[in-house]
């Protein structure tokens, strides 16, 4: 349990620095997703169990689907402005 | 252990305001902007978490088992869902401002004009580029 806890702070750091550097909107929502996912299991390791299960549906789910809304919007109204 | 939380907290919200400061995408800001709620998340738990402490769910434990603050889980299972907002609502004024500017890179985007949008103000401009052509 000692080791665990310092892994998780590490994984939470890699995987929000990998949301930074991906420039790629359309991979970037994979990446939120993941970071999600390592939030809520740090969260259910900082004894927060609630919190990670609003986390697993809200980061993980919800907010990578808006991502993709957002990105489909852009892309399906890009071509009619282009003539 | 003690000085961890923070460090990852503040490394969280240094890299996502660094995407947020070179990001050539509006869409691609906005997950920076995540990044950086989520180095809150990490403060506030890691401000009220507990060493051996249990979750606060006093169901099945004696009271007076040391648990971890159960007020910092109720801030960040707020801010978790006011993020969940503020990025919808920013998404949509990244799609309006690509509907009205026609590119999602800051750099790129026309300045904001005091009379109308900016879309009547290029179809404006348009007509009075063919005038002068015709003329």
């Amino acid at each position: 349990m000692t080791v665990i806890l310092p892994l998780l702070f590490l994984f939470t750091a890699i995987s929000g620095t990998a949301v930074v550097l991906v420039r790629d909107p359309a991979r970037q929502v994979f990446a939120i997703a993941v970071n999600g996912l390592v939030l809520a299991i740090l969260f259910d390791g900082l004894q927060a169990p609630d919190v990670a299960l609003s986390e697993l549906a809200v980061g993980s789910a919800a907010v990578p689907l808006l991502f993709l809304v957002a990105l489909m919007a852009v892309r399906t109204q890009s071509p009619e402005e282009k003539p | 252990m003690s000085v961890l939380p923070y460090a990852v907290a503040a490394w969280l919200f240094g890299i996502g305001l660094y995407g947020i400061a070179t990001s050539r995408n509006f869409i691609h800001l906005v997950g920076c902007l995540g990044v950086c709620q989520s180095a809150t998340y990490v403060l506030l738990l890691g401000l009220g978490y507990r060493w051996g402490g249990i979750a606060p769910i006093f169901y099945d434990h004696p009271p007076g088992t040391p648990a971890v603050d159960p007020v910092m889980q109720a801030l960040v299972l707020t801010d978790i869902v006011v993020g969940a907002t503020l990025t919808a609502l920013l998404l949509v004024l990244t799609i309006q401002a690509h509907k009205r500017g026609g590119s999602l890179d800051p750099e790129k985007l026309r300045p904001m004009r005091a009379g109308g949008t900016s879309g009547r103000g290029q179809g404006a401009s348009r007509v009075s580029d063919r005038e002068q052509s015709t003329s």
